[in-house]
């Protein structure tokens, strides 16, 4: 406590350096410690985006942060590490399994427990708790921790674009409800995947030419909608937003496009670095949502499988790099039941 | 994709809701807001300024509220996570293939809820998995099979349920109680397979057609392929309808959806699927699939799954 308060002070005064506050802030922001986030101290308002190619664990790091949001920092004398608040997930992919939601928390759980887990806990997780030699009132309670964590995950479907946006036009709405319900705050609002409903929308902006004083729906005015949604919402409620977006890494495209591309989104965003060093070559990915979701987007990190055949303890291993801002290091790492891990 | 609700001009709901009245529709009609869809796009914050510069401020702003209130019946419920789990584990059981060796490796078969992919070049054995998980299924359950190729064998289907081809009386009626089971329709092209995807949903929705445990769309690339290619975007739109329906019939009406995806020349004559990036983020699980050249031993090896790493492999044959 005295620590913290000259810590406080230090601050006031302006004593402190870059370090320490890197130092405060990381320390105060524990969920974001999931590789790759970990690297960049992220804040409630922010708009991270999670771009890759499919498969590149990006749905994996969401659930990892997700687990770490729901989990209490400390409960009944064992400490979780988590945060004890809701998550709000929207899945427009329409291909969220809670199973491995509900793996990795078990996991997390019986490892903060000290106890070893159950090696066979990932061939039907059911009786995960149940297979460890201990009392039952350590088991019943494990079992009440389980529940009341998953209670803070919510949940919401999006078929179109339309169940999206009225999602969160009442999200407002949910939003207190669940405050009220939970006592807790909601700390992250997650969007997997932001781009699903774009070869739709696009394909129905052509065939909403109707009247003319009639407001037509177009991808890129529902792109807005949201955004704007998004905005006002986090004025009300700050959160940090995780978005994934699947995107596709080059072969596709010549190199010419691609240079006429980062040219194009330089000019636009201010931003030079689109490409991703990888060795010798670069590879550039195809940007398709519009400048407005962009400029919204406040950090952006690229994830993609790495080329190497190497696999570390038979898991495959991926690679990240930060764009925005864009920092010149790259990590690895890989994504177990457990959690995801770097490698070096 | 838009729903009737949705696209239906405000004066239809007059009848329902009261505070939806001439005045309401006609303040609506002057910022460009026919339908409950056109509210969606518009910043309500906006609007309910706009409202308070009218003498009939009140009335305007509750009739926004009955708005709202009725767009928030557009979206899916919201669940938590013990919900999820709940459904999951009471609605979504896995099948058994049939096959041990692939059984094993999917930590059981194949999950109802999920759509599963099998990717692979011709004669990988892509048919002869569909067939047999098929009639693996039908000993218990009914089976949807789209054939798009005439691919669809009811001898094959009979191989795989008896060994000895002298057949005993009770091994025919066994047959005959499977191929029962399976519903077979032929589809050429994507609206077709639409149309019956939609008549199928009202028959799962009805009860019609008994208890459904399995759709098998084969294949479901050479739908698609064909409408794909040119600059516009429509042919990717069909193809993502198609997925994402497959994708709530699934979830929806707890059936296992299995597709099939073959394999074409790409740069270099290296083999590419057919359907490629934007179809990834349709399936739950793709199961790449290999033979080996003159036997009849395949490989299958997951590229996706919500919770196996990708990578792992095994070799499996089907006799």
């Amino acid at each position: 406590m005295m620590e913290e308060e000259e810590q406080v002070e230090g601050w006031i005064e302006e004593e402190e350096s870059a370090k320490e506050m890197l130092e405060r802030v990381l320390r105060t922001r524990p969920f974001l410690l999931v590789p790759p986030l970990h690297r960049i101290p992220l804040r409630l308002g922010n708009v991270v985006e999670v771009v890759g190619p499919s498969p590149s664990a990006k749905t994996q790091i969401l659930i990892q942060a997700a687990v770490s949001c729901i989990l209490p920092k400390e409960w009944n004398g064992v400490n979780y590490g988590g945060l004890e608040h809701l998550v709000i997930f929207f899945d427009l992919d329409c291909r969220f399994d809670i199973l491995r939601l509900s793996q990795s928390l078990k996991r997390r759980i019986l490892e903060a427990n000290g106890l070893r887990a159950n090696p066979n806990s990932d061939e039907g997780d059911a009786d995960a708790f149940n297979c460890n030699p201990k009392k039952e009132t350590q088991v019943e309670q494990d079992k009440e921790l389980f529940a009341a964590c998953m209670r803070r995950f919510l949940y919401v479907r999006c078929y179109d674009s339309s169940e999206f946006l009225a999602a969160l036009k009442t999200l407002h709405y949910q939003h207190q409800k669940q405050r009220d319900t939970h006592g807790v705050d909601v700390d992250l609002l997650m969007i997997d995947s932001i781009g699903a409903f774009y070869w739709i929308d696009r394909a129905s902006t052509s065939l909403a030419v109707m009247s003319n004083d009639r407001k037509s729906r177009s991808f890129q005015s529902v792109v807005e909608s949201i955004v704007q949604e998004i905005r006002k919402l986090l004025l009300m409620h700050p959160m940090l937003v995780l978005a994934t977006k699947a995107a596709s890494l080059g072969d596709k495209y010549s190199i010419n496009e691609a240079k006429r591309n980062s040219r194009k989104w330089s000019s636009e965003n201010v931003l030079d670095l689109r490409t991703v060093k990888s060795g010798p070559q670069t590879l550039p990915y195809r940007e398709y949502m519009p400048s407005i979701w962009q400029s919204f987007v406040t950090h952006r990190v690229l994830i993609r499988a790495s080329d190497e055949d190497s696999k570390h303890h038979n898991c495959p291993t991926y690679l990240s790099e930060w764009l925005l801002p864009s920092l010149d290091l790259q990590d690895k790492f890989i994504v177990t039941d457990a959690g995801v891990y770097t490698i070096s | 994709m838009i729903s009737l609700r949705e696209m239906a001009p405000l004066k239809s709901l007059e009848r329902e809701f009261a505070i939806i009245d001439s005045n309401f529709q006609q303040f609506c009609a002057s910022h460009g807001l026919f339908s409950v869809g056109d509210f969606l796009i518009q910043d309500l914050c906006v609007l309910v300024a706009l409202a308070e510069q009218h003498p009939t401020s009140e009335r305007l702003k509750e009739g926004i509220t009955q708005v709202l209130s009725i767009i928030d019946s557009q979206h899916q419920p919201w669940f938590n996570g013990m919900d999820l789990l709940e459904d999951a584990q009471q609605n979504k059981h896995i099948l058994s293939t049939g096959c041990e060796r692939i059984d094993m490796f999917l930590q059981g078969g194949l999950r109802e809820g999920h759509v599963t992919e099998l990717v692979g070049p011709s004669s990988s054995y892509k048919t002869q998995v569909c067939l047999q998980v098929a009639s693996n299924v039908a000993k218990m359950g009914g089976v949807v099979f789209l054939d798009t190729g005439n691919s669809f064998s009811p001898k094959r289907i009979a191989q795989f349920l008896i060994s000895d081809p002298a057949g005993k009386e009770s091994d025919r009626k066994i047959i005959q109680k499977v191929l029962a089971s399976i519903v077979c329709f032929s589809v050429f092209d994507i609206f077709t397979l639409l149309d019956v995807l939609h008549q199928l949903k009202s028959n799962l929705k009805y009860q019609t057609c008994g208890q459904v445990r399995l759709l098998i769309v084969d294949s479901i690339s050479s739908l698609i392929t064909p409408v794909l290619g040119g600059s516009g975007s429509h042919g990717h739109a069909l193809m993502i309808s198609a997925g994402s329906f497959l994708k709530r019939l699934a979830h929806e009406h707890n059936l296992a959806v299995l597709v099939t995806n073959h394999m074409v020349g790409g740069e270099g004559g290296v083999l590419k699927p057919a359907l490629g990036e934007s179809w990834k983020s349709i399936p739950h699980v793709r199961l790449q699939l290999s033979r080996e050249h003159g036997s009849n031993l395949c490989s299958m090896c997951i590229l996706t799954h919500p919770y196996m790493g990708s990578g792992k492999a095994v070799k499996f044959s089907i006799s």
